[in-house]
């Protein structure tokens, strides 16, 4: 809502004009001030003048010479224009004058005739974009008169944010009304006075839906003479962002803006039976709006019809067949309040932002629709010649209810934290027009425009807003303790066990394309395979939740590897979406998700071994250790993966993830070409559990011998590994892989595994004698799950 | 049997001779030429078992001079020697210490992650409990049980993304606010509640400089017996100064939301520019920081709690908004751009 200064003057007597002060008061009352306009004139030296005569140019027939009168006496000076005759009062820019843009205006020779000053256009003043013809200025102006005053400059405009709660701060009146209580001064009234109306009028309005339409005046007006409305006027509806349009239409809009009612005015002769009916859309309906669009209505849309056709959409737009005209002598003014929450949606239905949908959808005041109608009935017979033909048609069918609040005065401390008296509460919201009776509690009845007020947290805020936020104490209350919940620690263990190995986070959309996940190649019955749909997606890139991280880390390889950005290592901690049937919402479980490519660590004048599936393997060595969770690889098969490269990750047994290096096709969908590690894991399942206790290290030499086992190659070697451990005995303190190799001297199909076994005991120094039965249970064991045999034994 | 004079010639030649060895090598093979085995001084020493008492008196003397003597003046040389071929070998081993090196992996974690830890740490520290809540959430929580009208604009398709999920195409949706975690927080727990709620939030907002349809906001909620706008009002003044420093001034300017009555949005006063107007705060000398507001009496009333006996305070501050501001990043895509030469700028 654009405000101008002046205008806003016009109701209330400000004690300040510093547009600094006055931002910050409207700011202070939740009227946000987003820009203030400083408007000032881009010229001077330029009066009033009135054309006395007027001849051709004798040497020259597309400019004529002018006479004028400007106070100072009479000149001649060519003009290019003719949208004016004698007896016109015109803008005379005087020589020694400066007009928009700096250009200096002297005494010119035009084809052979002096020519001292120019008689202006509004583009050349700078204060429109006319610049066809001269600005008129209204009759009875004494020449001479400089037009700054005249053209309301120089003003400040306030473009002010409103809330979807304050519909009685979409006017300049309402703003004035909120100035006016802020500074405790009077705001006057809007002028209702109606002149005496002629007999007759047969215009009839009926209301079949009273829900959407509980109020609808109509005034007819006859007399009317259609043209330009006068330059104040336009002045001001500039001000407000308003393109004026033409005498009628201006004071409609003009009339909306100073008193928040938004009103349309219709060609009487052009209502079929001057009959009009506020009802619902037929079935199939159409209509032509007054933007030139033919729009198929909705059964739910209100619209405003004639006896068979609809002529508008109420309270959102005209029809173009019944809108006033250049030959309109007769109108009706349409005065009404529609319920706010129907215009809300008939205009969101239509794609329709009017300046009446902004405030009907608000709430306009109910009372409101006669004294805007008497408004713009005076200036129509002000400013177009037009007179009021019979009474006022008023149809109510629900008339309005004043609401009545009971405020205890403790709640306003129990809310607020500061403690008001009674008497206090009372005069801020007597300020703000509210009524109120008694001490303790109060009796508050609330003015018709503020229909967002209806309970006593309500008139709380508006204490608090007059009587300033800023002045309400301060205090520092502090909860029980609670810290971070046990999700938020494992996402912080686990993200820096993550950036301790290399990786860097991303964070990426939860909507991905269809398309991307297919490319994993999930079954049928994987629920991965059957992601949740968004009903309205932005793109089709953006159009299902994701049920995995993988297709948003492989993408940030892609783009890493496409801008040449180098090698990459990322991770996510994100949730996923499963489908849950029959659940109020579906499965959001929380993963973690990393994927890497390229090179491993290291300075590239050495030799690196490139990205491959044991850079998986000791990542989740690397989580296993930082957040205390064992948890074990098993060889397997995923969709996406690599079929002799994948585990899952198991913990206490169960499968909470997967990792490995993608399958090459997959990654060729990323456009990616050297081996692409990635993985993903339940969060939940690196949660830390419980401290197992500390254990003092033993301070005794340990005995450390090797072993080396025959086994088919098919053998995993962590099912050996197993075996090892579960025959050492509590001793043994590390057994390590150093050697694996397959071929001569073993036979085909077999494979040497060499572990390296340390053994300590934890209160005295082990000798090699008591590990000879160790040994053999080890090897014994070793055969008996993995049909391995002790080499060299 | 060696005379005890032919000892002492042998033990001073091999003294004479020991300064010329190059090597340690060379001074173990002269050593040895005296003292190893079957070396003169060797063998006279095991001869002195089988001697007369007067020859092993003679010939004991000698053995024990000259083993003393040529040991003492071994190790010395063999000292010497050692400490040049150390140096020799520290030469050689000479490295070129501008080549790259061996950097240890290094991975970063997202500014978004930073300040999101930062600003729940800020109010664990007040005794703040931290929850979460689904990001696919039903329309009850996001909208109905926080007091929003039924056909309040932001439930239309156009700025709500809805999920094909039950048989309501307007039931489940990606929530558009933490607020609903508040709702089932206060439906599992009784005042006093001091909660934040760091999450993910979804507005259908086409993807440019300042909009992304996904970001991150952290609501807070302290519901208690007596809770009032003065104490909204010092909890988020300590929250600014926390997070801006120490010397930031705020001011709250009444404001609109449906799930909190009175409403507030608290500005802070620039910290770049200290309030004088600058790039970061659009020349106001302000920073539009967050939403608060009195939890509306509706919202209490959804969850059964009786708002003429408990009060409390909500606001949501944007995570992504924060780190925006602090760190300069001009546009809000790049949190969600993979690029490691972005990723690798985050502190």
């Amino acid at each position: 809502m654009k405000a101008s200064l002046r205008w806003l003057q016009e109701f209330v007597d400000l004690p300040t004009e510093d547009p600094g002060v006055i931002a910050a008061t409207f700011d202070g009352l939740g009227l946000e001030v987003e820009a203030v306009t400083e408007v000032v004139a881009d010229f001077r030296g330029v009066v009033v003048a009135k054309v006395l005569a007027i001849r051709p140019h004798p040497a020259a027939d597309r400019v004529r010479l002018v006479t004028i009168e400007d106070g100072a006496g009479g000149r001649e000076v060519v003009c290019g224009a003719w949208n004016f005759g004698v007896g016109a009062t015109v803008a005379y820019a005087t020589v020694g004058s400066r007009l928009a843009g700096g250009l200096d205006v002297g005494e010119r020779d035009i084809r052979g005739v002096r020519s001292p000053g120019m008689i202006c256009s509004e583009r050349e003043l700078g204060i429109g974009d006319e610049a066809g013809g001269i600005l008129l200025l209204d009759d009875g102006l004494a020449p001479g008169t400089d037009i700054t005053g005249i053209l309301g400059l120089p003003d400040v405009v306030f473009d002010i944010a409103i809330t979807p709660n304050r519909p009685d701060a979409m006017s300049i009146h309402g703003l004035a009304r909120e100035l006016g209580a802020f500074f405790g001064v009077e705001v006057r009234h809007i002028d209702i006075t109606v002149p005496p109306s002629v007999p007759g009028g047969a215009a009839r309005v009926r209301i079949d839906d009273p829900a959407g339409c509980p109020r609808f005046t109509a005034r007819q007006i006859t007399g009317v003479k259609v043209g330009p409305s006068p330059l104040w006027m336009r002045m001001r509806l500039r001000s407000a962002g308003v393109r004026p349009i033409s005498n009628v239409v201006d004071i409609t809009n003009y009339v909306m803006l100073e008193t928040g009612q938004p009103m349309h005015a219709f060609d009487l002769d052009r209502i079929p039976e001057e009959t009009i009916v506020v009802r619902r859309a037929a079935p199939g309906e159409s209509l032509t709006t007054l933007d030139g669009v033919t729009r198929r209505l909705d059964a739910a849309d209100l619209v405003i019809s004639g006896p068979e056709t609809a002529l508008g959409l109420a309270g959102i737009m005209g029809g173009g067949d019944s809108e006033v005209a250049a030959t309109t002598t007769r109108v009706l003014l349409e005065v009404a309040h529609f319920e706010p929450t129907g215009v809300l949606l008939t205009g969101k239905r239509h794609g329709l932002r009017s300046e009446a949908v902004a405030r009907f959808e608000r709430g306009v005041d109910p009372l409101l629709p006669p004294v805007a109608s008497a408004r713009a009935t005076g200036l129509i017979a002000r400013l177009a010649g037009g007179v009021p033909l019979g009474e006022l048609i008023d149809e109510h069918p629900r008339p309005h209810r004043q609401a009545t609040i009971v405020l205890a005065v403790r709640e306003v401390e129990r809310l607020l934290g500061v403690r008001l008296f009674g008497l206090e509460i009372g005069t801020l919201l007597r300020r703000l027009g509210f009524g109120v009776s008694g001490d303790d509690p109060l009796t508050v009845t609330v003015p018709s425009y503020r229909p967002d007020v209806t309970r006593p947290a309500d008139l709380i805020e508006e204490v608090a807003r007059l009587y300033g936020l800023d002045n309400i104490p301060t205090a520092l209350p502090h909860g029980p303790g609670g810290g971070l919940s046990e999700g938020e620690r494992t996402r912080r263990a686990v993200r820096a066990a993550m950036v301790g190995a290399g990786y860097s986070e991303i964070f990426s959309f939860d909507f991905i394309g269809r398309d991307h996940l297919a490319r994993l190649g999930f079954g049928e019955d994987d629920p991965r395979g059957h992601p949740l749909a968004v009903r309205n997606p932005l793109s089709d890139e953006l159009a299902v939740l994701r049920t995995t991280l993988l297709p948003g880390l492989l993408e940030g390889l892609r783009v890493n590897v496409a801008r040449h950005a180098g090698d990459a290592a990322l991770f996510e901690i994100a949730s996923v979406v499963l489908p849950a049937p029959g659940e109020p919402i579906p499965h959001q479980p929380v993963r973690l998700g990393f994927a890497v490519t390229g090179s491993g660590p290291g300075p590239a004048w050495q030799p690196r071994p490139e990205r491959d599936a044991l850079d998986a393997v000791g990542l989740v060595a690397t989580l296993a250790a930082a957040t205390g969770v064992d948890l074990v690889l098993a060889q397997a098969t995923e969709p996406g993966f690599h079929p002799g490269r994948c585990a899952h990750v198991l913990a206490d047994g169960a499968v909470v993830g997967a990792v490995g290096e993608i399958h090459p096709d997959v990654a060729a969908a990323w456009d990616l070409s050297g081996r692409v590690v990635a993985g993903e894991i339940a969060l939940e399942a690196l949660a830390r559990g419980a401290f197992p206790g500390f254990s003092v290290p033993s301070v005794f030499p340990p005995v450390v011998f090797d072993l080396a086992f025959d086994v088919a190659a098919a053998i995993p070697v962590g099912q050996v590994v197993a075996a090892v451990k579960a025959a050492a005995g509590p001793e043994l303190e590390d057994a390590t892989i150093f050697d694996v190799f397959s071929g001569p001297p073993l036979e085909a199909g077999r494979k040497s595994i060499a572990l390296r076994l340390t053994f300590r005991h934890r209160e005295r120094t082990m000798v090699d004698a008591e590990m000879v039965p160790v040994r053999q249970a080890i090897v014994e064991r070793v055969r008996a799950e993995t049909g391995g045999l002790l080499r060299g034994g | 049997m060696i005379a005890p004079h032919d000892l002492r010639r042998l033990g001073d030649e091999i003294l004479a001779r020991l300064p010329g060895a190059r090597s340690t090598a060379e001074v173990d093979a002269l050593e040895a030429e005296a003292l190893g085995p079957g070396a003169p001084v060797t063998e006279a020493r095991r001869g002195l078992r089988d001697a007369s008492d007067e020859v092993r008196r003679e010939l004991g003397r000698a053995v024990n001079e000259v083993t003393a003597a040529v040991t003492a003046a071994a190790g010395e040389r063999r000292r010497s020697l050692a400490g040049a071929e150390r140096a020799d070998r520290l030469a050689e081993e000479r490295l070129d210490m501008t080549l790259p090196g061996r950097v240890p992996a290094r991975g970063t974690a997202h500014l978004l992650s930073t300040v999101w830890d930062e600003v729940v740490d800020i109010f664990v520290a007040l005794g703040y409990t931290v929850a979460t809540g689904p990001e696919v959430e039903t329309a009850y929580y996001n909208f109905d049980a926080l007091n929003t009208p039924p056909a309040h604009p932001s439930r239309l398709e156009s700025d709500t993304f809805y999920i094909d999920h039950g048989s309501d195409p307007e039931g489940v949706l990606l929530r558009t606010q933490t607020s609903p975690v508040q709702v089932r927080f206060m439906e599992a727990h009784q005042p006093p509640i001091y909660v934040v709620v760091p999450g993910r939030v979804y507005r259908r907002d086409a993807i440019d400089a300042t909009h992304t349809p996904v970001f991150h906001q952290l609501e807070g909620l302290a519901v208690d017996e007596a809770i009032t706008f003065g104490d909204l009002k010092g909890t988020l003044e300590y929250f600014a100064r926390a997070f801006f420093g120490s010397r930031r001034r705020v001011r709250f300017l009444p404001h609109f939301f449906p799930f909190t009555e009175p409403s507030a949005e608290m500005h802070v006063d620039c910290f770049a520019c200290e309030g004088s107007g600058c790039r970061v705060c659009r020349q106001s000398g302000w920073i539009e920081l967050l939403g608060c507001g009195v939890v509306d009496p509706n919202v209490f009333t959804a969850v059964g709690y009786d708002p003429s006996a408990v009060s409390g305070f909500a606001f949501g501050v944007g995570i992504d908004r924060l780190a925006l501001i602090r760190y300069g990043i001009p546009e809000l895509r790049v949190f969600f751009d993979p690029d490691v030469r972005i990723l690798r700028q985050f502190p």
